[in-house]
């Protein structure tokens, strides 16, 4: 735990002391703003459903895990870094977490610039509906975590960071549209367990602001997993 | 301190590692010496923790390198060849990770990078960012972050490599001051190298040990092949001369490298260094000479040798 910690502080500061993680945000904030304004003008002002489409607008969510965590193993792998940190005394699985830590508090970050919105509008004068806005909030985060573990695990996966992100995109997608690419099937049994496995479907609920636990499981879940992979993908680098 | 029995380690067709057995007791330096590719690297990572060994048994500091790699991890400060380091970091910043990597307060983080600043000679440079150092700077600081939490055991491969020869210096000093608190592993292609730090030298071909001693007892391995370089104009009649070269005392071999011009190249091995002998000889046949010299076998002599008496080895067997 104490390891995981050293990583993530280790990681934010050189997220943040690095060009990378500030022209992501500033691209990433001006253009969610402006998808913001566009669709407050459409809407004819309501702020809450247009708050509700910028959090649940997937593209922020498509790009921006891979790019973050791309480098996290690859690139460490290539500079002898990793060699530094696997020989320190702290396990695979630490370096990992605090990786994961580091790339999901960014996205947090992001994802917070939704409520600032919705904070200074309520000051302004309309109130928007609350609980839809945390839930997409909570949602948000979640399926950024989710991202982020897939973009890891890429990472370790692959030896270049830029095929990393490109396969962690890859995967995004398929995991963002396994209910549609399911269609395809004629089989029940097939669109019925895509169903169960869409992201965007659980993605939904938080953002029709129902917190339901199973939803939050589903994410922590198929997180945990693919960070578990990633883990042992970074062990396995080991036996090469 | 260290032992290592009958590590092998393959990958995928590769044998890096035959068969290697060593101990290094508490207090030793020793030098890992061998050509590139030799197996130096894959022995100092399956030291450091990084590589499993594919069978076998290695320990540090009374711990199972595989079983027990926390315990080793904790006692161990690994500087590996490439020096990795976070660019964006300052100097000062690097020895801090590494001080929260092991688990240490921050009053006794603070006092030992202090410490270790000083050691290294970068008490100067702690807030300039490790991306802007110089090779040998950047070289320091990686002996500094493996200094940090005090290790029992140094392992360090190739401490030197890139360096200027006045950072090579640098660099050796600064391993020879830590030889009286640490135990250490270093390991080099070059032979004066590892003679001016390390007592005792441990010499790695193809994966194998192919001589363990003192520096002096290499020499005198090495002394074998030490010869006499000659260059001369021989007059009409050379094979006169050789044999003329051939009956002083103590000469084992002529070998004669041929005619450049009017000048033969000879070279003669003895049992002792026999140039005033030689020179005499040219002067009472006249012979022009042009070189008169020296020589003792290189490393990489040796090394050819080393592996020539191995290759006969397995064939024999």
């Amino acid at each position: 735990m104490r390891g995981a910690l050293t990583i993530y502080r280790r990681e934010l500061v050189g997220m943040f002391f690095g060009p990378l993680a500030w022209s992501l945000l500033c691209v990433a904030l001006g253009l969610s703003g402006w998808l913001f304004l566009a669709v407050v003008k459409q809407s004819g002002g309501d702020v809450t459903a247009s708050l509700r489409y910028t959090l649940g607008a997937s593209t922020a969510l498509l790009f921006l895990p891979p790019l973050l965590t791309m480098r996290m193993i690859s690139e460490e792998d290539r500079s002898g870094m990793l060699e530094f940190l696997l020989t320190a005394p702290v396990s695979d699985a630490s370096v990992v977490t605090g990786k994961f830590l580091a790339a999901l508090t960014f996205m947090t970050l992001f994802w917070s610039s939704k409520l600032v919105y919705a904070v200074v509008i309520a000051a302004v004068g309309v109130a928007p509906d609350w609980a839809p806005l945390l839930g997409g909030f909570l949602g948000a985060v979640l399926v950024s975590g989710l991202f982020c573990a897939l973009g890891l695990l890429a990472s370790a996966a692959f030896s270049t960071p830029m095929l990393a992100a490109f396969m962690a995109f890859v995967a995004n997608i398929v995991v963002l549209f396994l209910p549609v690419f399911a269609g395809l099937s004629e089989s029940e049994k097939v669109t019925e367990l895509a169903a169960s496995l869409s992201v965007s479907a659980h993605f939904e609920l938080f953002l029709r602001g129902v917190i339901d636990s199973s939803a939050i499981v589903f994410f922590l879940v198929w997180t945990a997993v693919a960070l578990f992979a990633a883990v042992r993908l970074v062990e396995a680098r080991r036996w090469r | 301190m260290i032992q290592v029995r009958h590590l092998p380690r393959r990958f995928a067709r590769l044998v890096a590692l035959d068969d290697v057995s060593f101990e290094i007791a508490r207090g030793e330096v020793t030098g890992f010496l061998g050509p590139n590719g030799a197996g130096k690297t894959t022995t100092l990572r399956i030291l450091a923790g990084y590589l499993p060994a594919s069978s076998g048994f290695a320990s540090v500091a009374g711990y199972d390198v595989l079983r027990q790699s926390m315990e080793v991890r904790r006692r161990i400060g690994y500087l590996p060849e490439s020096v990795p380091l976070y660019g964006e970091h300052r100097v000062g910043e690097m020895l801090d990770f590494q001080g929260r990597l092991h688990g240490m307060s921050r009053v006794e983080r603070r006092r030992r990078v202090g410490e270790v600043l000083d050691l290294v000679g970068l008490a100067d440079r702690a807030r300039q960012l490790v991306g802007t150092l110089s090779r040998g700077l950047r070289q320091r600081v990686g002996l500094g972050v493996a200094l940090l939490p005090d290790p029992e055991v140094l392992i360090l491969d190739e401490p030197t490599s890139g360096l200027d020869p006045l950072q090579r210096i640098e660099v050796r000093e600064i391993v020879r001051r830590l030889a009286d608190r640490h135990t250490v592993l270093l390991s080099s292609h070059i032979l004066p190298e590892v003679e001016a730090v390390c007592p005792r030298v441990i010499i790695i071909h193809r994966g194998r040990i192919a001589a363990d001693g003192t520096p002096d007892e290499l020499l005198a391995d090495l002394d074998r092949d030490a010869h006499v370089r000659l260059e001369a104009r021989l007059g009409g009649d050379a094979p006169e001369a050789l044999r003329r070269l051939s009956d002083l005392s103590g000469v084992r071999e002529v070998h004669d490298r041929g005619a450049r011009g009017a000048f033969h190249r000879i070279d003669v091995r003895a049992d002792e260094d026999l140039r005033e002998e030689i020179g005499v000889l040219a002067v009472r046949h006249g012979w022009a000479l042009r070189e008169l010299s020296w020589r003792r076998a290189t490393l990489e002599d040796v090394f050819a040798r080393i592996a020539l008496e191995l290759e006969q080895e397995q064939v024999g067997s």
